[in-house]
């Protein structure tokens, strides 16, 4: 883990990935703990200002205050990609780990058959379906992808549970006599932390973007302000020359997304670098 | 004196980036006539495979530092010409043999298709034409049923079988030189026997220079007339094989030898061993780099690097010689 | 030396007519999968404090047995006994307790030890696996083992790739003793180790014999390496063993055709050219057909026109001088009807 890390502090891009991360990450704490960004809702100024000291971006349709509702939005889409991407890996860590390690029999044909079911379902379908089913609920819109993204995870770690389960320290454990769901959580899942902390950034990637579209068919967060949201609003205002709504949700989508995939990168890179000394 | 098919001069190798460099190889020189085999022995991390991969080139250059004042492939230094040259008279002149074949080989592709790949390369001849030059050489390396491995998958094939269709694949381009990093290793005896008969048959066919890397001085004694022993990076002993065997002069050849385990008549009463164990680049003893193991070793061996000295039948880098 | 050390009494494992068959298509394709046997009705015994030597050439038969005896696989036929009790026929509980006495090492030290555990868990997961002692008995017993096998106490929080591979397998040792086995089981332990790294290891099991008692299966296909070890030898062709013999009878006069020829090939020394016959002779097969002949008959070179048409029995070989001591089977037909073999 050391390592990795001294790889990736070598890397200028790297690095520079992670700060606009952490910066977001704290903005998000920030909403969450009210610090920022209470006055999302608030009708604070005329409709459509252009940007100036009391509104720093302007206001909305609505006379809402951009910049309040940005940063609202940084704390949405923190909280997508968190949760989305925590419970995703996990159940896909399980799920993938259980297949691997019971290739070729029940469990894992099981598993497959899920996998395969949940694959073949439109995802923008089911997500209305279980946005529908659960109306009001805040964490809809999160399960929905939880359920889904897990498969792509699953698949990644029960490859590498097949790959690894051949190796000797698996043989070696099993000569003890340690059962097999032991070996497969104590011994074979940590060597595939690697693999999974890349997914997981990619998973982050993708919830936060899943939102934006979820919000353009209104089925996106119900309480609260997202960039999705902003940019489904702002489809309209940008037709009567109203810029304000959808810089501010591009650019810092943009910014927060690329940072994200500079960080991702690295991580790669710097894993990549950790063992292939010379 | 036969012709030089390969000549090195001062050799060395560092690795990592500027600010945490390592020296692996230091001023290695040594030349190989043609149709000759030269044995270089040392234990796992001396320097041996480095020095086969910056003759070659194949060392990364982001991470590796190669500087020689010359090296030669029969009379032409191929440091001084350009890369894409030097990679041309490398892949025609020059074949490499690696220790781990299954690493060696693709996967996806048979070894027939692998073998007449790089034979085409090199010789533009038509299909059919490769095919059978693939098929002879297979089967002169041993294979009854050369068909069979042609089309066979790496993965369907043991180890020692790689192996040989690895020599198979570098000797059909009947190379100057052939340099072969612990070809034996981890393989059982009858196997090391059918490859070290296949380097025979290359110096006596072919007049192929050979550079034989292992660790095992039983294997160098078997295939090379010529030795050169490697610690650290740097030559301590270099002689013919049967003068080394009887007497050593370096300690750590001494020791190296005394390791090897006989078949006598009775079993012995203890295992010798050289005491502790090879340091990592990056912690070199001062002075010369085997005093600590050594038992013969005093303060000017800690405090000055010994040279090799050029004697009266071999070299020896060392104050207190046997 | 080696053969007042035997000690004697019933023996520690015994392995009665052993069989196990390929489960895939093998290497290069040969006969179908269900006729070929890796091993192929092996028996053999080890008793207490005694190391067998198993020699033979690459392929899956030796290290079947090894992975039969530790139940990583299971055979077909046959029983493995360890103090009398047939262990494939165990429960898991009575298994367990047999697990802890007999251990294995395998031959490749860096992938057989768990790489995101460090040596000080790898050596503890045993113990707490067996539940033996408290915490306190635990680490004083890895500090014991770790002493035991020749390495500090600044290893514990250290990870498998920051070591040589000779600590490598060093630790894989440790991690083997922690427990306290009767038995070990080397499976080509020192084969992929560089010569001088492997003399240190042969001298780490010369101490676990010499004072610690501890029986080995040593399984090699160096038979200069099973010499420095070895109080009984056994030969392994074509998933069948053709010989067993006391070492000092084995290396002096070896009975059976292929261990001449293996004996014959491993002492050569020097640059002459190996010749064709010899490799002949020598070439490893890894299965049995199961067919009636001797397994060996191909590649003999004192076959008969028995040898081809009738699988020989396993005699046993009688010495004229009593001093030798050790059972000497041989499985032969030059040998039939108690022939008296010189000595």
């Amino acid at each position: 883990m050391r390592r990795t890390w001294q790889g990736l502090k070598s890397d200028r891009f790297g690095m520079g990935g992670l700060l606009i991360v952490a910066v977001f990450g704290v903005v998000a704490l920030c909403v969450w703990t009210g610090l920022l960004g209470q006055g999302w809702s608030e009708v604070s100024g005329e409709r459509w200002e252009g940007a100036s000291t009391a509104h720093w971006f302007g206001t909305n349709i609505l006379g809402q205050d951009i910049f309040q509702r940005t940063l609202f939005g940084t704390a949405t889409a923190i909280e997508v990609g968190l949760i989305v991407t925590f419970f995703s890996t996990l159940l896909g860590m399980v799920l993938g780990a259980l297949g691997g390690w019971y290739s070729h029999s029940w469990p894992d044909e099981i598993i497959l058959w899920i996998k395969g079911v949940l694959d073949s379902i439109p995802f923008y379908l089911f997500a209305a379906a279980i946005a529908f089913a659960l109306q009001g609920i805040h964490w809809a819109m999160h399960l929905a992808m939880v359920l889904t993204f897990w498969t792509t995870t699953a698949r990644i770690v029960r490859g590498e549970v097949m790959r690894i389960k051949e190796r000797e320290f698996v043989d070696a454990a099993r000569a003890i006599g340690l059962p097999g769901l032991t070996i497969v959580f104590r011994h074979v899942l940590p060597n595939t932390y690697h693999i999974l902390l890349v997914q997981g950034t990619i998973v982050f990637v993708a919830a936060i973007k899943t939102e934006v579209i979820l919000s353009f068919l209104g089925l996106g967060i119900q309480d609260g302000v997202s960039w999705g949201l902003m940019l489904a609003e702002s489809s309209q205002e940008v037709l009567a020359g109203h810029f304000g709504n959808f810089m501010a949700a591009s650019v810092f989508l943009f910014v927060l997304l690329m940072g994200f995939n500079l960080l991702a990168d690295a991580l790669q890179d710097a894993w990549d670098a950790r063992r292939a000394i010379p | 004196m036969s012709r030089v098919a390969l000549k090195v001069d001062k050799l060395s190798v560092w690795f990592g980036t500027t600010s945490a460099r390592r020296q692996v190889v230091d001023n290695v020189s040594f030349r190989i006539g043609a149709g000759e085999a030269v044995g270089l022995v040392g234990e796992s991390g001396c320097g041996k495979s480095a020095t086969a991969l910056a003759i070659l080139g194949l060392l990364p250059t982001t991470t590796a530092t190669v500087e020689a004042d010359g090296v030669e492939i029969n009379g032409r230094d191929i440091f001084s010409l350009s890369a894409a040259q030097r990679r041309r008279i490398l892949g025609r002149d020059v074949a490499m043999v690696f220790q781990q074949p299954a690493t060696a080989l693709d996967p996806v592709f048979t070894l027939g298709q692998q073998i007449g790949a790089v034979y085409r390369r090199h010789t533009g001849i038509s299909k059919k034409e490769v095919q059978l030059a693939m098929l002879g050489a297979l089967e002169q390396v041993g294979f009854g049923r050369p068909e069979e491995i042609a089309s066979a998958y790496p993965h369907q094939l043991s180890g020692g079988m790689q192996q040989l269709a690895m020599i198979a694949m570098a000797t059909m381009c009947k190379p100057a030189v052939l340099i072969a990093d612990e070809p034996t290793t981890a393989l059982d005896n009858s196997t090391q026997a059918m490859i070290q008969h296949q380097l025979k048959r290359l110096q006596t066919d072919h007049n192929t220079a050979i550079l034989l890397i292992s660790h095992d001085l039983g294997v160098i004694r078997q295939s090379c007339r010529e030795v050169m022993v490697m610690y650290c990076g740097r030559l301590v002993e270099k002689t013919d094989c049967d003068s080394l065997y009887a007497h050593p002069r370096h300690p750590y050849s001494a020791g190296l030898l005394s390791c090897i385990p006989q078949i006598s008549a009775t079993r012995p009463a203890g295992i010798s061993a050289i005491p502790g164990q090879v340091p990592p680049a990056t912690e070199l003893p001062p002075g010369c780099h085997f005093a600590p193991r050594c038992n013969r070793a005093e303060s000017q061996c800690r405090q000055s690097i010994p040279v090799l000295d050029t004697g009266l039948d071999r070299d020896v880098a060392c104050f207190r010689q046997l | 030396m080696p053969t007042e050390n035997i000690k004697a009494g019933p023996p520690l494992l015994e392995v009665r007519e052993l069989s196990l068959s390929f489960h895939d298509p093998g290497k290069t394709g040969a006969a179908p999968a269900a006729q070929r046997l890796a091993i192929d009705r092996i028996s053999f015994s080890i008793t207490a404090g005694s190391t067998l030597g198993l020699v033979g050439a690459s392929g899956a038969g030796k290290s079947s047995i090894a992975r039969a005896i530790m139940r990583l696989v299971k055979p077909d036929a046959g029983e493995i006994l360890f103090n009398g009790d047939n262990i494939l026929d165990m429960a898991p509980g009575e298994l367990k307790a047999i697990r802890r006495r007999v251990q294995l090492v395998f031959q490749n030290p860096s992938a057989s030890l768990s790489p995101r555990r460090s040596v000080a868990q790898t050596l503890l997961e045993p113990l707490e696996h067996f539940a033996m002692g408290d915490a306190h008995y635990r680490h004083e017993r890895v500090e014991q083992t770790l002493q035991t096998v020749g390495l500090g106490a600044e290893v514990l929080q250290r990870f498998p790739h920051q070591f040589s591979s000779g600590q490598q397998q060093r630790i894989a040792i440790a991690r083997a003793l922690v427990t306290d086995p009767d038995l070990l089981i080397a499976d080509e332990a020192v084969s992929s180790l560089d010569v001088s790294v492997q003399a240190q290891i042969l001298q780490l099991i010369q101490s676990l014999q010499q004072r610690h008692g501890i029986a080995f299966l040593f399984i090699s296909h160096d038979l200069a390496v099973i010499r420095q070890i070895a109080d009984q030898v056994a030969v392994m062709y074509g998933g069948q063993i053709l010989e067993n013999s006391p070492a000092d009878h084995f290396f002096s006069r070896p009975a059976h055709p292929y261990s001449q020829a293996l004996l014959a090939f491993a002492g050569q020394q020097s640059i002459a050219q190996p010749v064709e016959r010899q490799l002949r002779l020598i070439r490893g097969r890894d299965s049995s057909h199961h067919t009636p002949a001797c397994v060996y008959a191909d590649g003999c070179a004192d076959r008969m026109a028995v040898c081809q048409s009738t699988e020989p029995g396993i005699h046993q070989i009688n010495y004229k001088n009593r001093n030798m001591t050790g059972q000497h089977c041989v499985k032969c037909h030059l040998y039939g009807s108690g022939k008296t073999h010189d000595s």
